[in-house]
């Protein structure tokens, strides 16, 4: 009977062992209390215990201070390793927002794997040190962000102008001097997007110009004409200390990815809306066709260079896209996130875009251009063929713009082509609002250098031509590519209902006679191949009319 | 006494007052410390939890080939998953999404919450092989014999609950294993439509679908499924197992204790002069108070003779068990953490999807066919088991292990002869396919009655006969059909977990599964 006493004792013994090793481990092993007890400053050692900071109204509570003591308020400068560093200059306070708001991963988890979100299954991990600035993207908007092309410029003029001179901007500029003196003579300009540009700037600098007789307001500043002055500003406007994150934001609406993507509502429908893609679990996407190890980094890497290879049966076409620009886009896609927080705490940039739902982007001509319609139409207007799917038309051709009217132009970009690839583009859809519409057509002129149409109709519709040779013609000479019923094979469909009813009779008529250089599509007055005849004015006014009977049909 | 009127209220009150705590302890314990027989006899008698043990036990109950302590250990481990459990509702929100994120929460930032969920877990496990293991251990013994025959199903019925509860439990972490099991079971629930379908009645007559929709509230896992698995888990099963134990552990009593050999008393010998009597004097008298209730208890007709008092002896025994198998469940919880995968995603199927480990057996015999897999043949494993004890109306061996005619030996070569039976049709079956292969026109109907599941019972129970007429005893009949038929739950299990891989392909590792 005594080992039954033995059983229990040493059982008992053994539990409690047990216990008191799982206590210890909790209590007294754990990393950051080693990592702590390593810490000193200037005084001496510093407490060990378990750091956070708690914002109760953004329902933070991060831990993360608790091993990287240096960054947790008023603990800057401890010996002892590099995770004791501070924390590098930044705008927020992480005492009023934490460290999670902006770098995710999870602030309760007091270990390193799951605090920085690595251990599987964990949906939200820290955003890579190498793209921290998508943290931002959690709160701000960054609006009227430009397309690349107009914010190279404008970097490229400030740059010319001589401003890093006496101005820094993202850590250049500022403080190289020819003999050493001087520099910093003017203010950081790096967040001058959120601190606001003085609008009377230039004539204030101007002014010290005049008035200087040596010294860098001298050979430094002169006079910048107006153009150059309204694409430095552009520029400036969009400095908001995260200049990686605005750069990646501006590629992104220079390759037309709205055209298919909504964010916040605004884009098209053919792919997936991207409003809160960065913060998509990366423990349900699929890696099998992904390379490496398996990171959200490399997934969203490897789709832009393969989208079809990553995601099986994906539309996105294969964009021909460098590294560097997936790696700006892939600092754009962690970007794509959205705090919870209550609106107290929105900023300024996010309130106008959710709540007076102002532009995340400029809305220029070009960057809607570049916004929206870039992706299939080509950056510069040139048309766009992506296999299996039919060319997208050439939209700043200088034969179509001659021929088409600013009506026409603006009534087809908001009502589109139905049953085509190319949706309706009004506010309602997601698209563009009437000015911007107007904006695009203006872009589309400039491109194409034709100011405006060179015929004018005298009204739409004054054809008066027989059907039946049309039919024939037609059958003959345009079947081939935009169908034998008009619904548009290699060539733009033209029993479209929305076409027929905004193309007048003179441009359908013109577009036959002079055709579209650049493209398939031969000028039948005078066709420059002998594959085509040329055509009377009155077989192309029957082709018109028989392209006209569609209407009715349609009716 | 006549002090009272001499002393003031006061001071009576102040005297009540100092001696309040001792007379709290004696209103709680009105017996006083267990030193004598008979207060030990009071103690357990008067104690609502101790008073489902008899007030003396045999001495043959408390060596330890007895019963392992297996039916402690099952206890023991309901007592921790209580208590875990009790301590995991607690962060716990039974809602899709929600649950997920709550476990995350539970595993990553509540104190200590990894460490109970991992007890919580183990100690379900364990409670599920101890149950299987003492139910073993029961049918060895011959326990199940008159007038024990009720027990034997109470038992069943604990052990179908302890299943029940594992099961349920599977889902509430909604995540893809819990997901993508919950639907596997869901589906074995749903297979008697695969008898339906091959006969064309399931529009009239739906048996597997409605037992499927009664168990998920829906046709697919979701916040229906959840919430009633919930509901199952922490109130409806763990009340019926408390019920179904209260009279499981009450029977043990008024069924005449522990099982022991008619000759037990001669074989264990005097007792040691040490033991007994422990903590007291010798013996002037016994106070064996059950002995004036009707019915079979440890003494009736039988006499105290060769008991010691469960107070301690007994009690020393169980919470010795009772702390081993806490012990074990600690101690494997700080070795392994519980699983928790992605977050559940119903359109993306784990492959292979594998029910909780005691059901892969099942799943296995479901690959061939779903009804047989999933109703027949359990329903034949059950109404055998539940009929043992009312067929072998024998008594020789009662008490001893593999006890019967034919004993330890039969055993032994019912074992090889289950193993070698299993092992040759699964492997006949991988290596060979079965009917659909060879002729992929052949109606379901004769796959349902033909298929490696049916063919493997039928093999066992001709064995089984043939042993009844050889040894001329249902005893080595039943012997010998537990044995192989636990070898074939063994083995089917085994081969479920570990040699089957994605669309139920049979590799010889996971490390051999393609990648897609």
């Amino acid at each position: 009977m005594n080992k039954n006493k033995h059983l229990l004792l040493w059982s008992s013994l053994g539990v409690l062992a047990l216990l008191v090793a799982a206590a210890v481990e909790e209590n007294f092993l754990k990393t950051w209390r080693r990592i702590q007890a390593s810490a000193s400053t200037a005084q001496g050692p510093i407490d060990v215990h378990l750091r956070q900071i708690v914002v109760p109204d953004l329902k933070v509570t991060d831990r993360c201070v608790s091993c990287h003591v240096g960054m947790a308020p008023g603990m800057a400068d401890l010996q002892g390793g590099p995770v004791l560093a501070a924390h590098k200059p930044m705008v927020h306070d992480p005492n009023e927002f934490g460290c999670t708001v902006c770098h995710g991963g999870q602030g309760l988890a007091t270990e390193q794997a799951d605090a920085h979100g690595e251990v599987r299954f964990w949906p939200e991990p820290m955003i890579p040190t190498r793209y921290a600035s998508a943290g931002c993207g959690a709160c701000h908007s960054h609006l009227r962000v430009t397309d690349l092309g107009q914010m190279r410029e404008g970097r490229n003029l400030v740059e010319r102008y001589d401003c890093l001179a006496c101005h820094r901007i993202d850590g250049r500029g500022g403080t190289l001097r020819p003999g050493g003196a001087g520099g910093m003579e003017g203010p950081d300009l790096s967040h001058v997007g959120i601190t606001g540009l003085d609008p009377d700037w230039y004539q204030e600098h101007l002014a010290q110009y005049e008035k200087a007789e040596t010294g860098p307001w001298k050979h430094s500043f002169g006079p910048v004409d107006d153009k150059d002055r309204q694409a430095m500003e552009g520029f400036l406007k969009s400095r908001v200390g995260a200049s990686e994150l605005i750069e990646a934001k501006a590629l992104f609406h220079s390759l037309g990815c709205r055209g298919c993507h909504k964010i916040q509502g605004v884009g098209g429908d053919d792919g997936p809306d991207l409003t809160r893609f960065g913060e998509r679990d990366p423990h349900l996407l699929d890696f099998s066709h992904v390379p490496g190890e398996h990171t959200f980094v490399h997934w969203i890497a490897e789709h832009f260079r393969w989208p079809a290879k990553v995601v099986a049966g994906s539309k996105m076409p294969d964009l021909g896209l460098t590294e560097p620009q997936i790696d700006k886009l892939t600092l754009y896609m962690l970007s794509l996130r959205q705090s919870h927080f209550p609106e107290a705490y929105w900023p300024k940039d996010r309130i106008l875009v959710e709540r007076f739902r102002e532009r995340e982007f400029a809305t220029d001509g070009a960057t809607l251009f570049g916004t929206f319609c870039a992706a299939c139409h080509g950056p510069a207007g040139e048309g766009r063929r992506f296999p299996e799917s039919s060319p997208f038309p050439s939209v700043a051709n200088p034969d179509f713009l001659a021929v088409a009217s600013d009506d026409f132009l603006a009534e087809t970009i908001r009502r589109g082509r139905p049953g085509r690839r190319m949706p309706a583009w009004n506010e309602a859809e997601g698209g563009l609002r009437d000015g911007e519409i107007a904006e695009v057509v203006a872009h589309l002129r400039r491109m194409a250098g034709v100011d405006k149409p060179e015929v004018v109709s005298p009204r739409p519709r004054w054809v008066q031509a027989g059907v039946d040779p049309g039919r024939r013609l037609y059958a003959a000479h345009c079947a081939g590519c935009h169908g034998a019923q008009g619904d548009g094979v290699e060539a733009p469909a033209l029993n479209n209902p929305i076409l027929l009813s905004t193309a007048t009779d003179t441009y359908l008529l013109e577009t036959i006679r002079r055709g579209r250089r650049g493209t398939a599509m031969p000028g039948f007055a005078a066709p420059s191949s002998p594959a085509y005849p040329a055509l009377s004015p009155t077989d192309i006014e029957s082709i018109v009319a028989f392209i006209r009977t569609w209407e009715d049909s349609s009716k | 006494m006549s002090s009272t009127t001499s002393k003031s209220a006061l001071g009576e009150f102040l005297g009540n007052l100092v001696r309040a705590p001792r007379a709290i302890y004696r209103a709680a314990f009105r017996t006083g410390a267990p030193t004598t027989d008979r207060s030990r006899s009071d103690f357990v008698f008067g104690n609502v939890f101790l008073h489902l043990h008899p007030v003396r036990t045999h001495r043959w109950s408390l060596r330890w080939t007895t019963t392992l302590g297996l039916g402690i250990a099952a206890t023991a481990a309901f007592l921790l998953t209580l208590v875990t459990g009790v301590l995991l509702m607690f962060y716990y929100k039974p809602f899709p999404e929600a649950a997920y994120e709550s476990i995350k929460d539970i595993h990553f930032v509540v104190p200590t919450g990894r460490f109970i969920r991992n007890i919580h877990r183990w100690a379900a496990n364990v409670m599920v092989v101890a149950v299987l293991a003492h139910m073993v251990r029961v049918f060895f013994t011959a326990s199940y014999r008159a007038p024990r025959e009720f027990n034997w199903l109470i038992g069943m019925g604990l052990l179908v609950v302890t299943l029940g509860l594992s099961f349920t439990g599977y889902l509430l972490p909604w995540d893809q294993l819990a997901y993508w099991a919950t639907t596997i079971g869901a589906n074995i629930a749903q297979s008697p439509r695969e008898l339906t379908d091959s006969l064309g009645i399931t529009e009239q007559f739906d048996p597997g679908g409605l037992q499927k929709q009664l168990l998920l509230g829906s046709d697919t896992v979701g916040a229906e499924s959840l919430i009633r698995f919930y509901l199952l888990h922490v109130m409806i099963l763990p009340l019926a197992l408390a019920a179904l134990m209260a009279v499981h552990f009450w029977r043990i009593r008024k069924d005449g204790g522990l099982n022991r050999p008619e000759d037990a008393d001669a074989r264990l010998g005097p007792a040691p002069d040490a033991t007994y009597p422990v903590f007291t004097e010798a013996p002037k008298k016994t106070y064996h108070l059950a002995a004036i209730v009707q019915g079979r208890t440890p003494a009736v007709r039988r006499g105290p003779e060769n008991t010691v008092p469960s107070m301690p002896h007994l009690f020393y025994a169980e919470l010795g068990v009772l702390m081993v198998t806490v012990l074990i469940c600690v101690g494997l919880s700080l070795l392994a953490n519980a699983p928790l995968k992605e977050l559940a995603n119903p359109s993306v199927p784990e492959n292979p999807a594998k029910a909780p480990w005691y059901f892969l057996g099942l799943q296995e015999l479901v690959s061939f066919s779903a009804f047989m897999g999933g109703v027949g043949i359990p329903a034949i494993v059950v109404v055998g088991l539940g009929l043992i004890p009312f067929l072998d109306r024998e008594g020789a061996g009662s008490g001893d292990w593999f006890g019967g005619p034919g004993g330890a030996r039969l055993v032994v070569w019912s074992a090889i002869v289950g193993l070698a039976a299993v092992l040759a049709v699964e492997a006949f079956a991988i290596q060979f396919g079965w009917i659909r292969q060879w002729f992929p026109h052949a109606p379901q109907l004769l796959i349902t009655l033909v298929n490696p599941g049916t063919v493997l019972t039928a093999m066992y129970a001709a064995y089984s006969i043939w042993l009844v007429k050889w040894h001329n005893s249902t005893r080595a009949g039943a012997l010998g059909l537990f044995t192989c038929f636990l070898c074939g739950f063994v083995v089917l299990t085994i081969i479920g977990t570990h040699f089957r891989g994605p669309n139920w392909e049979f590799y010889w590792s996971p490390a051999q599964w393609p990648t897609h």
